[in-house]
Formats: C-alpha cells, structure tokens, sequence
C-alpha cells in the first residue's frame, strides 16, 4: 500500500518539477522577446498562453491519475 | 492596467466554454450509454479541467503589453500554480465525496478535454484589438 502513495508522488513531484522548468523557460522566453520588441507583447503573449496549454497537459493529466491513486486505489 | 497604448487582447471566453461545453455534454452523452454513473462522472471529469482552466485564462490577461512584463509573467507563474492545485483539489474533492464514481469515465474526459482544449486554444486565439 505504501508503494502507492510513493508512485503518486513521484507522479506529482516530477510533474510539478518539468512544469516549473517549463514555465520557466517560457516565461523568460517572453520577457526576452518582449524587451527586444515591445511592440510584439500582445501577440507574445497570446503565443505564450498557447504553450502554456501544451506544456501543462501531461502533468494534468498525472495530477488526475495521482489523485486516483491516492483516494481510490489506496482508500 | 488592462491596457496598454490603443491596442489590447480580447479574450474569446464565451466562444471558449460554448466549445469546450458541447465537447463536454458530447462526451458525457456517449458514456451514458454505458450507465447513467458514467455519464455524470464524464460530466465531472470534464468540469475538473474547465474551472481551473477558465481562472487561468482569466488571470493569465490581467496584465497586458510591455511595460507589465514583469507582472504578466509574474501573474502566468501564480495562475498555473493555483490551476494545478485547483484541479487536485477538485480531484480530491470528488473522489471523497462522490460515492461510487466511474474512475475511467472521469479520467479519460478529464484527459480528451485536457488535449482537446490544447487544440482550441489553436483554433480560437485570441484578439488583438485597437
């Protein structure tokens, strides 16, 4: 049983970890381009919240499986 | 300090949930054909990713143009926060008090609306307007 509890963590906590260096990388990404061209941040933006739904797909995904796991498989 | 100069985004909420809403009764119309539990958990599972989604565009736009960087990326890196933790929370939520739940129902329109909802923020950008 405490196998379960430490897949979903490691389920979340790798999630949680890709995403925060995805979005890091993305929100520098958008603070770069908007400095260079300031003109452009309406529609770097716009291309940023695109990404963002891209990029947080798969860790939603495991947060829904986790949670699963933790209060069905377990409980 | 939505705007910035003459020009900003519009976000197009209402085609957004009108699309992402028949997806969703579609879905769950076709898993109440195996039972009626199914067909609302579909419903729930859809529901888990459209809330947190709706509060993340929304607050992913409070700051718009150049001089607000700082703020707009300061404001993505909350919004995904509290959209990550939201949609544990309601998984959470439904699980506990939700009693019984069709599990494969629940994830599996979660998991197509997660992907689908990818593809119409494609499909329908957002508006740059003057």
């Amino acid at each position: 049983m405490e196998m379960v509890f430490i897949a979903a963590s490691i389920i979340i906590g790798l999630g949680a970890l890709a995403t925060g260096i995805g979005f890091g990388l993305l929100g520098g990404k958008l603070l770069e381009s908007t400095a260079r061209q300031p003109e452009m941040a309406n529609q770097l933006q716009t291309k940023t919240f695109i990404m963002a739904g891209l990029l947080d797909a798969v860790p939603m995904i495991g947060v829904g499986i986790a949670m699963y796991l933790i209060f069905v498989v377990a409980g | 300090m939505t705007k910035t100069g003459t020009r900003f985004i519009h976000l197009p909420f209402a085609r957004w949930l009108i699309a992402e809403g028949t997806i969703l009764i579609i879905l769950s119309v076709l898993w109440s054909f195996e039972s009626r539990l199914a067909g609302y958990s579909a419903l729930l599972g859809g529901l888990i990713y459209v809330i947190p989604n709706a509060y993340f565009a929304h607050r992913m736009f409070r700051f718009q143009g150049a001089r607000n960087a700082r703020l707009m990326v300061g404001d993505l890196f909350r919004a995904e926060s509290v959209k990550l933790a939201l949609t544990a929370v309601f998984f959470a939520a439904v699980f506990i008090l939700m009693e019984p739940v069709h599990a494969p129902a629940l994830l599996f329109t979660f998991a197509v609306m997660v992907v689908l909802s990818s593809a119409l923020r494609w499909f329908i950008q957002p508006q740059t307007q003057r």
